[in-house]
């Protein structure tokens, strides 16, 4: 697989290292013990497109979310994870 | 200048290799010339070869052959027909094909550590001073002794070893594998570490174009002249895929001329790679291709620093794959007697190798492209006895050639080939019914092309089935991929050019360049016409379907019988389509047959999916260079070399070396050197490079804030100067990792890691500031490289240091107590970081200097520290020093452990969030029950106690439900004299003065040890404070 | 301990020898010399404020490069590492080069890296081919020139890459602790086409 580094350009898989599902958020320290729970441990698996945590670890060490075709290994996109939180404090603005 | 192909090279307009020259009407035995004795089968002149005589051997005997030749043709050329012995029944076996399916000319190539099992000799290029052996024999190739398995074939069909071999299960191993392994096998592989350089590469282009035939080269041509990167890599080591091996024509030029003339303007355009040679064997995900260039297969040795073979990952934008097709055996009694021939082969190596595979021919075909073997059999001096084939009036265009020669044409099918290790006859029956024995040495067959679709496949693409081809054609193909000329079941050569030029050129423009156009060269007219024909039944003798696994028609009839139907258990089930060959003459045929058993059609049988690779791949070829110590990079230390000096024995940590213990002259083992060591440090001063353990720095506004998220404990209250342990948790509340906190400057902290957690918790640190906590003004750099650091350990660890470090450093306890930090300088102004930490339990200090330096330091500290009597140490000793402080480590920091299991629960926070700080509160973590860290001494103190050893209470049955927790650590402690061991234990810290077993069924141990506190040395903490 | 020096010893010592290696017929196809040590620092823009840096590196007369791009000015080699990162490298010590960017400090934070990378400059007409070997990124001169960088990994070793010139001229920056085992793989790869190291004895 090869994976759009958006700050490196395209690399092979080699260079990165998965993580996993990017859908699930760090809840509020008070959530409560089943907020983490399922923050830990539930996950979906659904088949087709889906957003997962993957590091460049072996360019910029970027965190990125990489929408990935679990079914095909068509990867859409690859967006670094200090873009979505840019992107997400210019949309509380 | 015209544009079409084959013309406008700028090199090779017009030339390139002759019209073979036909050698017609001279007979093997001929007196002509000198070279006809030598290579008895080798025509006068023509072919794609030089004439230029290389020596050979073959199960002991020299040959000669020539330039240009494979190891198949050059056997061939010497009247060499038998080559081997079939898997299973040992039956005579000869050269099939002359390509990469060839399922029966295996080889054992080379000798000694050079020796490459399974080599196809249809591949196999020749040089001089070649040594191949046949296998699968024994004691020869013509007098095998093993060929009894054929007598015994009626029990050693489909199934066999599943059914016979099923009881008593504990026989597999001892009696009936090796006996199996013996009976049936393929080459030995050389036993020994191959000496020769193989490497890696990468190569991106625009446009990969994967087979170098007449399809190939025009797509390589169009997409080449756009301007694009192309890169054309074929498994052969001549271009011209068909072209070199048929009499053809192309805009007046003969096919290898042609194919001459596009080489030649390939290689004039900067942006073409041709890669000869260079099978492309996989396709992977986002464009990736995997090839396989025998860079020096074709000589006796690689020169020097040149790779035997180099694998290459190709990154292409897109990919023309023009792969071609294989032609297919039809199944007939003994079809696989040496002898029995492709009639595509046989016209390879009359063409392309000026070559007889032998003097008299029968031809056996369904289809109209067969048919042209006869002619050129014809014009190579082999008489033609017989034409078959089964199709009406098929035969008509060779009225000539049989009025002209007496060939018979017959309407019907060979039933049987004649003959054992050799063919020495055809049995035909016609459309009458009526049989015919004809004598003959060679049967040339052919049951129709089938493209050769594999690569499609890799990504999961599942082939259709083209039944007006009679054969499986590309289905869904992989992102990027074009499929043209044979590949796709196009098999006339005007429409394999014009498919070629039309790829390549939309191959180009979807790369973003704009191909010019290319005119389509004119070629001679041809009929493809095929009917189906899979197998011709027959009263006796055993019809092959799959000849490297001896998988025969009953084979497939058994497997029906018993329900194996489905092409999947019918592969699982008789073996067809296995081994080396991967079935690439077989597997269309097997399912042929299973479809006639059934009823069914082919596509509703089943499909034929592939996986990388298409041809075998020796592994040393996917290692590469990094093999051996270079299986993966090493880390070293600074002070390596020093260390070295010193005799250290190593051992890995993860990438790093590490100095295990230093041996000295007369020490009886590693135990003399460790008790040493450890015994310096408590009494004296010690020496260890530390420079492994991971060193972040953490730098920002934030950083305080940062590090409390992230360790159990406050780290953002720490002094400047001052040091922290702490812990890290994992998410799910259990210890990540554990390491100090150094605050330097009020924004800039250094953190430290286990060595073997460095990386873990760098990215987890990363996770943490990137995707956790955006807004926290933090930065981290790994700086484990940039310093070289030792600890110096021992009551005179002080003194060691004042000698080195600049006269104003303050090391007195008043000015820099255990946990201070401070900046200082050596005596020479060579900047140092100094801690006072202690992993020993001594009065100790961690230096560190830029890396540059540290070899320095170490010679400098060892001579200020001669005088006290300094010692290097290494990581038994550490290890040792560490147990006897109850300091915890890998043992401890097994991923299963709370803070609160090693005693640590004081140090995890309530009062703020951090990593793990919900999932602490769970029951289970929490449960009083739990196992937890204490220390042990065996009631003997000179028991040995094994790290993993159970602990039950005495009198307990051996039984994992009155498991109570296991040793973690244990050394002996030359301190104590005894020895000791850390555990985690059931309610531990209450049960200390407790008796337990440690319970070690591994080693054979089981020792009575007594319950006590994690720190058997200065448990008040006096020296390190000292 | 009076007259205590330490020696500044090259990441590369051990390895190698001045001389010519590998191939030996022809120009070599590599030459390799280890690059001026100097310093070289880790500058990560403060949370927020790259923009601020990157004014204030303006000031100075630096320019910070965007992705996969370096500049040099005023002696300091600026190479971009990671979003909002970059690599500078200074020819003198690394509290010469802490006090060239002392005016950077409230937008950014420095971290001495100077001796934690061992450099190499690499080049002559067999170097790209070389290079494929262990670099699976893109080095044809339609895609990688000269003021690009790369941070990839080769042969399982992290590295740097930035090409200098046409001929074409490379520097490599690897981790100290596996200028070993880079230095076994870029001597390996170059043999085929010999290479001739012209720093003295390392």
């Amino acid at each position: 697989m090869r994976i759009p580094c958006p700050f490196c350009g395209e690399r092979g898989n080699a260079e990165f290292s998965y993580l996993g599902d990017a859908a699930p958020v760090r809840p509020d320290p008070k959530a409560g013990m089943a907020a983490f729970y399922d923050y830990v441990y539930t996950r979906d698996n659904p088949p087709g497109m889906i957003r997962e945590w993957w590091q460049h670890v072996g360019g910029c060490r970027a965190w990125l979310v990489v929408e990935r075709n679990v079914t095909t290994h068509e990867i859409a996109k690859a967006t670094a994870a200090s873009a979505l939180a840019q992107g997400t404090r210019e949309m509380a603005r | 200048m015209s544009d079409a192909i084959g013309h406008a090279g700028p090199v090779g307009s017009g030339s390139g290799a002759e019209a073979p020259e036909r050698a017609a009407r001279v007979t093997p035995n001929s007196p002509v010339a000198g070279a006809a004795r030598v290579q008895p089968f080798r025509m006068i002149a023509g072919g794609q070869i030089e004439r230029r005589p290389l020596s050979f051997g073959f199960d002991g005997k020299q040959y000669q052959g020539f330039a240009g030749d494979t190891l198949a043709s050059a056997l061939l050329a010497n009247g060499v027909r038998l080559v081997g012995r079939s898997f299973k029944y040992h039956r005579p076996r000869g050269i099939l094909s002359a390509g990469p399916e060839e399922p029966n000319a295996l080889v054992e190539l080379r000798d000694g550590a050079r020796r490459e099992p399974n080599t196809r000799a249809t591949v196999a290029e020749l040089y001089d001073g070649l040594v191949a052996r046949s296998q699968n024999r024994w004691p020869s190739l013509r007098f095998d002794l093993m060929a009894v398995n054929s007598l015994a074939a009626p029990i050693l069909g489909a199934g066999f070893y599943y059914k016979t071999f099923m009881w008593p299960a504990a026989f597999w191993e001892k009696v009936y594998e090796p006996m199996i392994r013996r009976a049936a096998g393929l080459g030995r592989a050389a036993g020994a570490p191959d000496p020769d350089l193989y490497e890696k590469a990468t190569a991106f282009c625009d446009v990969l174009v994967v087979g170098g035939g007449p399809a190939g080269l025009a797509a390589a041509l169009a997409a080449g002249r756009s301007g694009a990167r192309v890169i054309l890599a074929t498994e052969d080591f001549v271009l011209g895929g068909r072209l070199v091996s048929e009499q053809r024509e192309i805009g007046g030029q003969s096919g290898p001329a042609f194919a001459a003339s596009v080489e030649a303007e390939l290689a004039s355009l900067p942006e073409v790679r041709i890669l000869r040679r260079a099978g492309v064997f996989g396709v992977y995900d986002g464009g990736t291709y995997a090839a396989l260039e025998r860079v020096n297969d074709h000589v006796a040795l690689p020169p020097p620093h040149e790779p035997r073979q180099r694998l290459w990952r190709i990154v292409a934008k897109r990919c023309v794959l023009a792969a071609g097709a294989i032609e297919r055996p039809v199944v007939f009694a003994d079809n696989d007697r040496p002898g029995v021939m492709l009639a595509g082969a046989v016209r390879t190596y009359l063409n392309r190798f000026a070559v007889r595979p032998g003097s008299r021919a029968v031809l056996f075909g369904n289809n109209d492209d067969a048919l042209r073997t006869a002619r050129d059999l014809q014009d190579s001096g082999v008489t033609v006895a017989a034409v078959v084939d089964p199709r009406p009036d098929a035969l008509s265009s060779l009225d000539m050639l049989s009025r002209e020669t007496g060939t018979r044409l017959v309407e019907g099918v060979v039933e049987r080939a004649l003959g054992s290790r050799a063919v020495q006859g055809a049995e035909i029956r016609d459309a009458r019914g009526e049989a015919i024995t004809v004598p003959c040495d060679l049967i040339a067959v052919s049951g129709g092309w089938q493209p050769t679709v594999h690569l499609t496949s890799h990504l999961g693409g599942r082939p259709e089935w083209a039944s007006a081809l009679a054969s499986f054609v590309p289905g869904t193909l992989p992102p990027g991929m074009a499929v043209v000329g044979a590949a796709r079941g196009d098999f006339a050569l005007a429409s394999c050019l014009a498919d070629g030029i039309r790829a390549g050129s939309d191959a180009a423009a979807a790369a973003g360049f704009h191909p010019r156009s290319v005119t389509i060269p004119s070629a001679d007219a041809e009929s493809t016409a095929v009917t189906p024909l899979w197998r011709v039944k027959a009263a006796k003798g055993k019809a092959f379907v799959d000849f490297q696994n001896d998988v025969s028609a009953s084979d497939v009839e058994i497997a029906h019988r018993e329900g194996f139907v489905a092409v999947e258990h019918l592969k699982r089930y008789t073996t067809l389509g296995m081994a080396t060959d991967q079935g690439k003459t077989a597997n269309v045929n097997g399912l042929a047959l299973m479809a006639e058993l059934t009823g069914r059609s082919v596509p509703a049988t089943g499909t034929t999916r592939f996986r990388p690779p298409f041809t075998p791949v020796a592994f040393a070829a996917f290692a590469g260079p990094h093999r051996g110590k270079n299986y993966r990079p090493t880390r070293l230390t600074a002070a390596h070399g020093w260390a070295v000096e010193h005799n250290a024995v190593f051992m890995e940590a993860g990438l790093w070396l590490r100095a295990q213990y230093f041996p000295h002259t007369g020490d009886k083992g590693w135990r003399d050197a460790c008790d040493r060591e450890v015994l310096a440090v408590r009494e004296r001063v010690g020496l260890c490079d530390v420079s492994t353990l991971g060193k972040i720095e953490v730098v920002g506004t934030d950083a305080g804030t940062f590090l409390d998220r992230l360790y159990t404990n406050t780290m953002s209250s720490l002094p400047v100067g001052r040091v922290r342990y702490g812990i890290m948790l994992r998410e799910d509340g259990f210890v990540m990792d554990d390491g100090t906190a150094a605050r330097l400057e009020p924004q800039r902290y250094l953190v430290t890691t286990t060595t073997a957690n460095a990386v873990a918790v760098m990215s987890h640190m990363e996770f943490a500031a990137q995707v956790l906590w955006p807004d926290l003004d933090v930065a981290l750099a790994s700086v484990t490289d940039q310093w070289a650091q030792f600890a110096v350990a021992g009551p005179r660890s002080r003194d060691v240091l004042a000698a080195v470090l600049r006269s104003d450093a303050d090391l007195a306890n008043e000015g820099f107590p255990f946990m201070g930090a401070m900046a200082t300088a050596l005596r020479d102004g060579t900047p140092a970081r100094l801690f006072r930490i202690s992993f020993s339990g001594e009065l100790a200090y961690e230096i560190a200097v830029a890396a540059n330096y540290g070899d320095g330091l170490a010679r400098t500290l060892m001579a200020a520290g001669a005088a006290h009597g300094i010692m290097p140490y290494g990581l038994e000793a550490l290890n040792v020093l560490r147990i006897e402080k109850g300091h915890a480590a890998t043992g401890e920091l097994n991923g299963q452990t709370t803070a609160g299991d090693l005693g640590l629960g004081r140090m995890v926070s309530t009062k703020k969030d951090f990593v793990g700080a919900a999932m602490t509160q769970r029951p289970a973590l929490v449960d009083p029950d739990r196992w937890a860290l204490v220390g042990f001494r065996p009631v003997n103190p000179q028991d040995p106690i094994g790290a993993g050893a159970h602990l039950l209470r005495p009198g307990a049955e051996n039984k994992s439900r009155n498991d109570e927790g296991h040793v973690t650590s244990t050394c002996f402690s030359p301190t104590l004299g005894s020895t000791i061991a850390l555990g985690l234990l059931r309610r531990g810290p209450q049960r200390l003065g407790e008796r337990v077993r440690a319970y070690d069924p591994v080693r054979g141990r089981d020792t009575l040890v007594e319950v006590c506190a994690p720190v058997f040395v200065d448990p008040e903490g006096v020296r390190l404070r000292g | 301990m009076a007259d205590l020096a330490l020696p500044d010893m090259s990441p590369w010592a051990g390895l190698w020898r001045r001389g010519r290696f590998g191939h030996a017929l022809g120009e070599p196809g590599l030459d390799i010399a280890e690059s001026e040590r100097g310093s070289m620092a880790l500058m990560s823009a403060r949370r927020g404020r790259t923009p601020d840096l990157a004014r204030a590196a303006q000031d100075l007369g630096l320019t910070l490069p965007g992705p996969r791009a370096w500049t040099q000015d005023r002696g300091f080699v600026v190479l971009s590492t990671a979003p909002d990162q970059w690599l500078v490298r200074g020819p003198g010590s690394f509290s010469e080069l802490a006090a060239g960017l002392e005016p950077l400090a409230p937008f950014a934070a420095v971290i001495d890296q100077s001796h934690a990378r061992a450099v190499l400059t690499l080049s002559g007409p067999r170097l790209r081919d070389a290079l494929a070997k262990g670099f699976e990124i893109d080095l044809h001169p339609r895609t990688f020139r000269p003021g690009d960088v790369a941070v990839t990994v080769v042969a399982g070793v992290s590295a740097i890459l930035w090409q200098i010139d046409e001929r074409p001229t490379f520097e490599v920056a690897v981790p100290r602790s596996m200028a070993g085992s880079f230095w076994h793989w870029l001597s390996e790869s170059a043999a085929e086409y010999g290479y001739r190291v012209s720093t003295h004895d390392a």
